[in-house]
């Protein structure tokens, strides 16, 4: 039984540095198209896990057994954006598209082995389903982490780049405490019994079951 | 990142992730059952054989049904397994993979700490460990090619390096006989007389590491950095001796001591402290040879000179002329001369370096080869007037005006009287000819107007390899031109 633990923690851990790696990507791939090849110069515009990995957030805390993980941030220069492209806009587009890519991820996994359960059923064993569930449900949560409004997540730049000027001053005073706004989002609502993190699972759950899985 | 790369790695990640999976899969079993079922299967005696790991227990009936669940087997429990003769067996496993827990999060740890010091390490500056190593450049047997026969002249030098050349290749004769072999050498000389050439033909006669090291290198920011240097050099020769040290200009590291403005220079001193004891520090079978270049004997510390340090001095002199026949030999070896008297450029060149003459052979060269590209369907030789052109004084510098020289030329070419007519022939350097009217003349340029519709154009004295006066022989103008020495004698004469 006890190997399980090892076992389980590298069937988690993979599928996160897949997930990760498709995030990062998908930051440079906008950025590229929106004209900034500032990722592609540093070598960031790659499916290569290993250009994405954060020795803390990808390899230690996760097989320590944290249930989550981070990827090192692609770096945007909006400066080198198009010049049809606003630089505000780009940054929402390129934020949006990490969380968006493993919604998408999510979404398609789900798809292909709805389908193959449906068309060709025995096709994937059944060993495969918890690693196809565990992805599901990772992008969705990633999906849903990154897109909470805190700095360093994307959300945070999506917002940055809605609110008007006028709020500026004040998100940035907000911004300093991100840190500490991000840790007590994680731990608070689980200390007075709500598991923020259980909403996106039960979404993933859902979508699981309308493929029939 | 390739594009193969990507794909390797996540074909192992996606297969690793199968595996995984399969194994998870194999491992445990499908069902899990209450105790109360497995205590009820014990009192239907239904029970095949029972697998225990601690509280966790493995049951398979004789349906072959296998489940697993979590409970004690107490005495009595185990009693009536028996009776029923199932087999019970108990698995000591998992000490391994208990291990493996312990030791998976310590080894993370360790990595994740290594990681950050090595980090920290690489952001405080070029670090400091590296920079007490010694910045020496080590060529081993095969690299350098330079023997003595590629060092012209110096015939006083090649015969005493020749005893440090017997040494590091039969050092048990030395040994023998009970000689010593002097620890340095020290090459003095003025420069560009093949100091650091005749160093480098010791590596290359011998299959001696050699270690090049210029003095100024043992000078930088921080104080000791220099001694040690100094230790980690000696220490690595010593290590892969026989070898030969080569230390470059040594006046840089080892001047006089107390003789620095102001207060004394400390840390040169210290440098140079380390270095003499280093040069003590030899057994007498360490093969290994200080060869010190330099050309400022004068200032050298008597300690560093004294007898057992760096106590043979080699005079590397300036060349005489037989020793510049040799090295010209050496250095047209492989070029395509053609009716050279080596000698007699030799004779020519009293005074050059080794360093020059080199320059000069390949000065020559370049002068050829630009004459043969402006004169199609000409082998490329290089004859004896390449020599005398390459010889000229200034000629290295520049052979061509630059677009400010020429506006400066031109407007004094405007202002000035017109000295003369003479129409005159002019070979150029590049073999490119000019055929026109001179309407001006200083002592460095020709202004030529030439027919045809072609503009006029300012020649340089330098440019000039051959000129003839066509018409207007005679004239008071004519005469200066030749006087002036404008018409080059032409290549045969």
């Amino acid at each position: 039984m006890q190997d399980d633990w090892l076992l389980e923690r590298f069937i988690f851990w993979i599928p996160l540095v897949l997930s990760l790696t498709v995030h990062e990507w998908a930051h440079a791939a906008s950025a590229k198209a929106l004209g900034d090849d500032t990722a592609e110069r540093l070598g960031r515009l790659s499916l290569n896990p290993l250009q994405h990995i954060d020795p803390i957030g990808t390899l230690i805390l996760p097989l320590l057994g944290v249930p989550f993980g981070w990827a090192k941030p692609v770096p945007i220069n909006p400066l080198r954006f198009r010049a049809d492209v606003g630089m505000s806009t780009g940054l929402l587009l390129t934020a949006a598209a990490g969380p968006a890519s493993n919604l998408l991820l999510a979404l398609l996994s789900t798809g292909l082995v709805g389908l193959s359960a449906r068309l060709a059923p025995g096709l994937l064993p059944d060993a495969a389903m918890p690693v196809v569930s565990t992805f599901v449900v990772l992008n969705v949560l990633l999906a849903f982490f990154n897109l909470l409004p805190i700095p360093p997540l994307d959300g945070s730049r999506i917002v940055e780049s809605l609110i008007p000027d006028y709020f500026r001053p004040a998100w940035d005073a907000l911004a300093s405490y991100s840190t500490l706004a991000l840790v007590a989002l994680i731990f608070l609502p689980r200390m007075i019994g709500i598991d923020l993190f259980s909403w996106p699972q039960g979404w993933a759950m859902r979508l699981l079951h309308l493929s029939g899985i | 990142m390739k594009k193969s790369k990507t794909v390797a790695v996540w074909l192992v990640l996606v297969v690793a992730v199968a595996f995984l999976a399969w194994q998870q899969q194999s491992r445990e079993p499908r069902l899990r059952m209450p105790f109360t079922q497995f205590l009820s299967d014990v009192a239907d005696q239904k029970v095949a054989s029972v697998d225990v790991n601690g509280n966790e227990i493995t049951v398979m009936n004789q349906e072959g049904l296998r489940y697993g669940t979590r409970g004690m087997l107490d005495v009595a429990l185990l009693g009536k397994l028996s009776e029923q003769g199932v087999q019970v067996r108990y698995e000591t496993g998992g000490t391994l993979t208990a291990w493996i827990m312990f030791l998976f999060p310590v080894v993370l740890l360790l990595g994740f700490l290594v990681y950050f010091v090595r980090k920290s390490k690489g952001s405080a500056g070029n670090n400091i460990l590296a920079m007490r190593r010694s910045t020496h450049r080590e060529l081993s047997a095969g690299e350098s090619r330079v023997t003595f026969r590629d060092v012209g002249g110096c015939e006083e030098a090649k015969e005493s390096l020749g005893d440090v050349v017997d040494f590091l290749k039969t050092p048990q004769r030395w040994l023998n006989a009970g000689a010593r072999l002097p620890r340095g050498i020290l090459l003095e000389g003025p420069p560009g007389c093949g100091k650091t050439l005749l160093a480098r033909a010791v590596a290359g006669e011998t299959n001696a590491k050699f270690f090049l090291v210029a003095g100024s290198e043992f000078v930088e920011m921080f104080v000791g950095v220099g001694a040690a240097r100094v230790r980690d050099l000696f220490e690595k020769a010593i290590k892969k001796a026989p070898s030969v040290i080569f230390i470059d200009e040594l006046d840089a590291l080892g001047r006089r001591r107390g003789s620095g403005i102001g207060s004394s220079h400390d840390e040169r001193e210290q440098t140079l402290n380390q270095l003499l004891v280093c040069l003590d520090g030899f057994k007498p079978n360490d093969q290994v040879v200080v060869l010190a270049a330099t050309n400022r004997p004068d200032v050298l510390d008597s300690a560093l000179v004294r007898p057992g340090r760096i106590d043979r001095r080699i005079r590397v002199p300036e060349l005489d002329e037989a020793a510049r026949a040799e090295v010209l030999r050496i250095q047209t070896r492989g070029k395509p001369i053609d009716g050279v008297d080596l000698h007699e450029i030799a004779r020519m060149t009293a005074g050059f370096n080794g360093a020059r003459l080199e320059s000069l052979c390949n000065e020559a060269a370049l002068i050829a080869l630009r004459r043969s590209r402006h004169v199609s369907g000409n082998p490329l030789r290089i004859t004896r007037d390449d020599f005398v052109h390459a010889m000229r004084p200034g000629l290295n510098e520049d052979q061509r005006f630059n677009k400010l020289d020429l506006l400066m030329i031109e407007s004094a070419t405007q202002l000035a009287e017109p000295t003369g007519t003479a129409r005159v022939q002019i070979r150029l350097l590049d073999a490119s000819p000019v055929e026109g009217d001179v309407i001006w003349a200083n002592g460095a340029f020709l202004k030529i107007r030439r027919g045809g519709g072609e503009s006029d154009i300012i020649v340089a004295k330098q440019q000039i390899q051959q000129l003839e006066v066509l018409e207007g022989t005679g004239s008071a103008f004519a005469d200066e031109l030749q006087i002036d020495n404008w018409a080059r004698p032409s290549a045969t004469v």
